[in-house]
């Protein structure tokens, strides 16, 4: 880089009541650089993010934007250098239009007091222009795909002539030909000047297009990276500072007689003609892009997505799992794809979560729940699963990711189902917690468990899977035995099934257009 | 038909709420006018915009409340407390204007909904239990400090007698006249003000924006402080005319008046469409929502059944009405495969 940064810092050091969540960050962003950012959970970047953008202030350091140094830094002062964050949630606001999401940021800075309805569409045309995205500007946001929501959160941040973009996480929820676009959409922007900083800690597509990887680990910076010299491997070595290997899960079982048989399974819309079946000590990999069918279809087996025709069976025996607590009396259980809003009650202590599942185990003998019975029924799970925080008073919402979804795959184990249903059960952990997750997770097979495995990444099936079905727009496409997981390349063919299906054409779900048309309908977002 | 025309005046289409509220109301002055032939009239109408005029206003700042995401139930205190203060006040001072008996009002009811605010933020209190907390002290306070006497008609001041008796126009028949009240154009202008601010200014856009996410909100940098103060110190302004509308109509001052009635209010901006959950609801809605609780109230009569029918009916059509729209949106989101309680 022979020209000068755009943005650069220099030792940057904060503390937390007496923690030391930095210690002394150099950081540069050239002009027109896309650059990563990446580190376990805890490692500081958010903190980081948290310092460039304004909203905290470090206690040591200097930052310095287009050669001029910041001496104080407020939010509105770091957006008027051009510094733009696009968080994870996006910020969106669902119940006001496309235009006015994109506009009132603008607008609010250019201390408008009256809404121009003509400047404000203006202003939103101009940025989707600018990405090349045609979106209806009246349309309000709750409206819109993940993939455009995260659009006009870009031109929302493009409105105040950002020179340098903050994404965290931009990938996380988009399906495979989105991710496409929106990286697309960053090139370009970077012919033209803009920097990005992606925020990540997951290899995939965003480490492709980045000219270079800065790794945090326990805040500290670890060092600058060409996205060229590193591999999955050294990756998780530098954000967690050992090596880490997954160990790769072979059955032992004996025992062939499937547990759960599913025939023909079909579901207008969802997925069609699925058959597959899982024996005690099966990891089956359930796998395919993001709208495949993967997940209606794991709803289905737990009763809360009722299939059309097919057939369901336990043990030989046909059942009809209508709800979810037919599904558990048929010893199937199930792990939700999102943690938080379906997995936990966040706001109640690691106890009271753990227990949830068991609630006729913890009652006394006149049939009260018993407080001391629903902590040792926690502890033993707590320990079990190696959650780091052994106090079960604590709301499940303190709790890292990692620790989260321990404790909400053991509020299963403890009822012992035949059938574990685990819906991408790593998202948004970190590495150390991913491997402890495995661990688990083949021992509850290797104890004769069945195991439904759903995951976006190739390396997590193929670490963990003995079997593996591919889903392509609902139906199934490709299918791996024991031995053709066993064989030498099957990773480099898995990826290939999932990203190159041999049913070409395009996904046939029950998308977001079924509440579009809902939401459009009521149109709470333009007058009156 | 009836689609191009909506659309075209409000520029959006109707939403299921007000459609079904538009049904709802045809077919009860259907069935009302088929009873009873002196109902379908300008006299009715006329009463209708008189008897409804002050619930009108308190609706209007109950939804921007419920827009910005609070809960607010000290308007009806408010509006006694402004009200009858400012009318002590003109009395004191011996000061028989309409215009500062009206000034007086709006002010105190802005300052006590300003209260409102600065406790909401600064204690970081849910809305409802602050403005339950603040009704009970502003009214409290009023009796304790002004006392609770009544005025009757000889005691109220001239000025809101004939404010109260004014109409822009009348309409003589052979042994009666009718007219229709100042309190119509009032609301008129109240509610074309309220479309303003929340639809045309930032500030009303900030209130929108709040209500659907304050933490997203004050990230963009809308200041949630300066947003809540507007919207509270709005509805107590507002609550404030209210006060003395409702005062004149009567031409009669009982400080004990109106106080429990907040509900009610609440119900009819609910029914039109505003969500509890903050960031939506519209002005039509919450129009049509209180012209439809006002026709139950008044017009009951017409079909012979007492006014406790009213109640009755209103809460029916609230909670079957809700509860199938809310219905019909599960089953929409249990399409999409979105497993949320709203």
């Amino acid at each position: 880089m022979t020209e000068s940064p755009i943005l650069s810092a220099r030792g940057l050091a904060k503390s937390f009541g007496g923690v030391q969540a930095l210690h002394g960050i150099d950081f540069e962003v050239g002009v027109g650089e896309i650059r990563c950012l990446a580190g376990e959970n805890g490692s500081g970047k958010s903190t980081f993010v948290k310092i460039i953008s304004g909203v905290n202030t470090a206690d040591h350091g200097t930052i310095t934007i287009a050669g001029e140094e910041m001496t104080s830094m407020n939010p509105r002062e770091a957006s008027a250098a051009g510094i733009q964050v696009i968080y994870q949630d996006l910020s969106l606001f669902g119940h006001l239009s496309v235009a006015e999401n994109i506009a009132i940021n603008r607008m609010m800075h250019d201390g408008s007091r009256f809404v121009n309805r003509t400047t404000m569409r203006e202003i939103a045309q101009q940025q989707l222009t600018r990405v090349g995205v045609d979106l209806p500007l009246d349309a309000p946001v709750s409206s819109l795909s993940v993939a455009n929501k995260q659009i006009v959160a870009i031109c929302r941040a493009l409105s105040m002539d950002a020179r340098i973009l903050f994404m965290d996480e931009p990938t996380t929820a988009l399906t495979g030909r989105e991710v496409q676009r929106l990286l697309s959409i960053i090139i370009d922007l970077k012919d033209r000047g803009l920097s990005t900083v992606f925020i990540s800690h997951k290899l995939d597509e965003v480490f492709e297009v980045a000219d270079s990887i800065t790794i945090f680990r326990d805040g500290a910076k670890v060092g600058d990276f060409a996205a060229s010299d590193l591999d999955e491997l050294s990756l998780s070595r530098h954000m967690t500072g050992r090596d880490v290997t997954y160990n790769r899960y072979v059955r032992e079982q004996t025992d062939d007689a499937p547990i759960l048989e599913v025939a023909g399974l079909s579901r207008k819309g969802n997925y069609e003609n699925v058959d597959f079946s899982i024996r005690p000590g099966d990891i089956v990999g359930l796998t395919g892009l993001l709208g495949s069918g993967r997940t209606e279809l794991a709803l289905s087996l737990f009763g809360l997505n009722k299939p059309d025709s097919g057939t369901i069976a336990m043990r030989g025996k046909q059942v009809d799992v209508s709800a979810p607590w037919v599904a558990m009396k048929h010893g199937i259980a199930l792990l939700p794809e999102d943690r938080l809003s379906q997995g936990l009650f966040p706001a109640q202590s690691v106890a009271v979560n753990a227990s949830a599942t068991m609630l006729d185990r913890i009652v006394n003998k006149i049939g009260m729940l018993s407080r001391p019975l629903e902590k040792a029924l926690a502890d033993t799970i707590v320990r079990e699963l190696q959650v780091n925080n052994r106090d079960t008073s604590t709301p499940v919402i303190h709790l890292s990711g990692g620790n989260q979804q321990k404790v909400a795959i053991g509020k299963w184990i403890k009822r012992n189902p035949s059938i574990f249903i685990l819906d991408s059960p790593t998202v948004g952990i970190d590495i150390g917690s991913k491997s402890e997750i495995y661990e688990q997770i083949h021992r509850l097979a290797e104890s004769g468990m069945g195991v439904l495995f759903i995951s976006d990444e190739p390396e997590e099936i193929v670490a963990n899977c003995n079997r593996v079905v591919v889903m392509h727009a609902g139906a199934v496409d490709a299918r791996f035995t024991e031995d053709d997981v066993a064989a030498a390349g099957f990773k480099e063919q898995l990826i290939h099934a999932i990203s190159a299906p041999r049913h070409g054409g395009d996904v046939v779900i029950a998308d977001a257009t079924a509440i579009d048309a809902e939401s459009q309908s009521k149109g709470l977002n333009n007058d009156a | 038909m009836m689609r191009n025309v909506t659309t075209r005046v409000l520029n959006r289409k109707m939403t299921p709420m007000e459609k079904f509220l538009l049904a709802i109301m045809a077919i009860y002055i259907v069935i009302v006018a088929s009873q009873s032939p002196k109902f379908f009239s300008l006299e009715t109408a006329f009463d209708l915009a008189r008897n409804g005029s002050g619930a009108m206003i308190l609706a209007l700042g109950c939804l921007i409340v419920l827009i910005s995401g609070g809960l607010d139930v000290s308007f009806t205190a408010i509006a006694i407390v402004g009200g009858y203060s400012s009318v002590l006040l003109s009395r004191a001072l011996g000061v028989d204007n309409l215009l500062f008996i009206v000034a007086g009002a709006v002010i105190i009811g802005a300052l006590l909904g300003s209260i409102n605010a600065v406790i909401i933020h600064f204690f970081q209190l849910s809305t409802l239990i602050a403005t339950l907390g603040t009704a009970s002290v502003f009214h409290g306070a009023m009796v304790i400090l002004l006392g609770s006497k009544t005025f009757t008609r000889a005691d109220v001041p001239q000025s809101m007698l004939d404010f109260g008796a004014f109409s822009i126009f009348t309409i003589k028949e052979e042994n009666s006249q009718y007219g229709l009240t100042i309190f119509f154009p009032i609301v008129i202008a109240v509610g074309v003000l309220t479309w303003f601010l929340l639809y045309r200014t930032m500030i009303g856009r900030s209130v929108f924006a709040v209500g659907s996410d304050p933490e997203s909100a004050s990230r963009i940098g809308i200041n949630i402080l300066r947003t809540r103060l507007f919207v509270y110190m709005y509805v107590g302004a507002l609550s404030g005319l209210m006060g003395i509308i409702y005062f004149s109509g009567l031409a009669y001052i009982n400080p004990a008046a109106l106080v429990g009635t907040e509900l009610g209010v609440i119900a009819a901006v609910v029914i039109g469409g505003a969500k509890l959950t903050g960031g939506e609801g519209t002005i039509l809605g919450t129009v049509l929502g209180v012209v439809l609780w006002q026709l139950f109230q008044n017009t009951l009569v017409h079909l012979g059944l007492s006014s406790s029918f009213n109640d009755l009916f209103f809460g029916a059509v609230l909670v079957f009405m809700l509860g199938f729209i809310y219905l019909r949106q599960r089953q929409a989101n249990k399409r999409a495969l979105v497993f949320t309680s709203n």
